[in-house]
């Protein structure tokens, strides 16, 4: 997974720095100087970590970084870091189609019914609690705009 | 010097300043007792709400809460043997084997003096280095800090990762960074560069939805697949008693806490370190301190100066860092650069500026980072025995309230559904990136300093043709860049070279 996962990060990089220097050979040397001394060296090393990981016999490269946790079985991981992306991206689907407004109590009260098993009140009462928050320091204290979502303004007409 | 000096304290002490510090200061307390998110993602989070603050009150606001995020990780690390942040690490070795041995409030009571000492000779650091860097600064053209921004990006690439392989992808990391800072309108012709023919890239790459997705997502996930609470089945009792104790150890070792504290000086300092390196290299120079083979053995198992030690560095590491930020334009860290996103926001430019016109804001940083760090002290003494029922938030409780905080955050840097899509795309590459073992701080400093460099680069070039890169100092960083790229090789040279 990791090299799999550093192989496919270096491809990318190399298909992008590459479309980024022919795009720049085009433009006027103001424009195309920075691209060029970025866009070449940056193809080299992706094409190199590419190399590596193909042709090398280990990684040891530790990053000094965050790190996964490692306690939970592969699949119960893989299992739950796409539940992670889906909640993700429904949070963004339920932004778009019905606001912010609706959708920050909406997602707080499914996921800890859902995902948390928490009881009715309880779900209710933390809903209620993170929604009064989201209102009274975005809306009421720094008056942060927030639009209709797609739904109720005819799919982003306004 | 001096009336700027006490100008920056009458600054921060004026309410506004100071109610924003205090709230800084509340919200950074908590992300440093809650493993589920780190500091430099908080800050990132907390940049979007300074876009109407003066320059004072932001820095109050962001440094009140991320100079406290070590003091209070610290807490968590020593209790439940989990790092509160990445910095908070080490002190986990001999913390938590006290807190196991029935020494918690002994491990606490070091950790928050000597946090507390660290961050005040972190903040005298930087209050004694304006006058040094200051005329120093003003003698630097635009050849010169492009080339401040290679090493600094040397340093990170290189530093952040480990052997040649490491290094490779640090510099894969930061090159990625900088190619995105070309996306936009190029600033010299005009050329719209890489915007995919939207209108919403011309702009460029906002750095708030960057920042919030590339380290906040794969918290976010992490968090998920944990699925149960922060600190598990831990058993907490009583730690106020014994805190005491642990304050007077760090007097009966003095010393050892004014050398770690500069060992994080020193390592805040040099741009591309950090406080993961500054807490082990500190640890390392605690272990140094037994005198007999029994002593050293010592450490690991409960040995107060092995707590001693990380904590004065992790915070003295702060008022370091913002020496090359402010003076330089150079972050320190992965934190300092996106605290360099913040000077943008409120329309400062790092460097001879904020030394000569805007010294009072300057100095009003170094006493936000002396104020935060008192009346975090003060308030973790008086809440250490609650403090253990924070830690124990669960995960699934956490998750949806930090979910919309990111798109929050993230939504509201251009009003536009947009920064969302650039969050959950970052979200995705900081993922990978953190799956494959790739640092993410590097893209982050290649993001920040991309567009002050092209335009370094480009005036160089405009101005002195090739006779730039023959400038003394030019020639002196190039040396230093390159032999910040060769020294990892040649470390794993000569190790391997012994092993054989």
């Amino acid at each position: 997974m990791h090299s799999r996962t550093s192989l496919a990060l270096a491809i990318a990089i190399m298909a992008l720095s590459a479309w980024g220097t022919f795009s720049a050979l085009e433009w006027p040397w103001k424009a195309k100087l920075f691209p060029l001394v970025i866009g070449i060296p940056l193809f080299c090393l992706a094409l190199a970590e590419a190399l590596w990981v193909i042709f090398g016999k280990h990684d040891g490269a530790a990053a000094a970084d965050f790190k996964l946790t490692q306690e939970q079985p592969p699949e119960v991981a893989r299992r739950r870091t796409l539940l992670a992306a889906a909640w993700t991206l429904g949070f963004f689907a339920m932004i778009v189609l019905l606001g912010f407004q609706i959708a920050v109590p909406l997602l707080v009260f499914l996921y800890l019914k859902l995902q948390g098993k928490e009881g009715w009140l309880f779900t209710i009462i933390f809903t209620a609690a993170v929604w009064a928050c989201f209102y009274g320091l975005f809306d009421l204290l720094l008056h942060l705009h927030f639009p209709e979502g797609w739904l109720f303004s005819g799919f982003g007409a306004s | 010097m001096g009336e700027a000096f006490v100008q920056g304290l009458l600054l921060v002490l004026q309410w506004k300043p100071f109610a924003f510090m205090l709230l800084g200061i509340g919200i950074g307390f908590w992300v440093g007792l809650l493993p589920g998110i780190g500091g430099a993602t908080t800050l990132a989070l907390m940049l979007p709400f300074i876009y109407n603050m003066q320059p004072v009150e932001a820095f109050a606001f962001l440094l009140g809460m991320h100079s406290v995020v070590a003091t209070t990780g610290d807490v968590t690390s020593i209790l439940f043997g989990v790092p509160g942040e990445a910095t908070t690490a080490a002190i986990i070795l001999d913390g938590h084997a006290m807190a196991k041995k029935g020494e918690a409030g002994r491990a606490l009571g070091a950790a928050l003096a000597s946090s507390l000492v660290g961050a005040l000779i972190g903040a005298a650091a930087l209050a004694l280095a304006i006058p040094i860097v200051r005329p120093l600064v003003l003698t630097f053209g635009s050849p010169e800090l492009f080339m401040l921004a290679i090493v600094g990006l040397a340093f990170i690439a290189s530093l952040s990762a480990q052997g040649a392989r490491g290094m490779v992808r640090g510099f894969l990391a930061g090159g990625l960074g900088l190619f995105l800072a070309m996306v936009g309108q190029d600033p010299q012709a005009g050329v719209a560069r890489f915007t995919l023919d939207t209108l919403y890239l011309w702009q460029g790459l906002d750095l708030v939805p960057v920042l919030v997705g590339l380290f906040a997502i794969p918290e976010i996930i992490d968090l998920v697949v944990r699925g149960t609470s922060i600190a598990g089945n831990a058993p907490a009792g009583r730690i106020s008693q014994g805190a005491l104790e642990g304050v007077k150890d760090v007097f009966r070792n003095f010393w050892l806490t004014i050398r770690c504290s500069l060992i994080g000086t020193f390592i805040g300092i040099t741009p591309g370190l950090g406080g993961a390196v500054a807490q082990w290299m500190a640890y390392g120079h605690a272990t140094q301190s037994a005198r007999t083979p029994e002593e050293r053995k010592g450490f690991g198992q409960g040995d107060v100066r092995g707590v001693i030690g990380p904590g004065a560095a992790c915070n003295s590491k702060e008022g370091g860092a913002l020496i090359p930020t402010i003076a330089f334009g150079v972050p320190g860290s992965t934190s300092m650069a996106i605290l360099l996103g913040g000077f943008f926001l409120l329309g400062l430019v790092p460097g001879p500026d904020m030394l000569t016109k805007h010294l009072p804001v300057t100095f009003s940083m170094v006493w936000t980072i002396v104020l935060a760090n008192i009346i975090t002290v003060a308030a973790c003494f008086l809440l250490l025995n609650r403090l253990t029922a924070l830690t124990r938030v669960q995960g699934h409780l956490l998750v949806p309230v930090i979910l919309v905080l990111v798109f929050i955050g993230s939504y509201t840097s251009n009003t536009s559904y947009a920064d969302i899509v650039v969050t959950i795309v970052f979200g995705a590459v900081g993922y990978f990136m953190v799956v494959a073992g790739w640092p993410r701080s590097p893209l982050v400093l290649g993001l920040v300093l991309g567009k002050i460099a092209e335009n370094y680069l480009y005036i160089s070039v405009a101005r002195y043709d090739a006779a730039w890169l023959g400038r003394p100092v030019v020639v002196a960083l190039l040396i230093v860049a390159i032999g910040v790229i060769l020294f990892p090789i040649f470390q794993a040279w000569r190790a391997r070279q012994r092993h054989a």
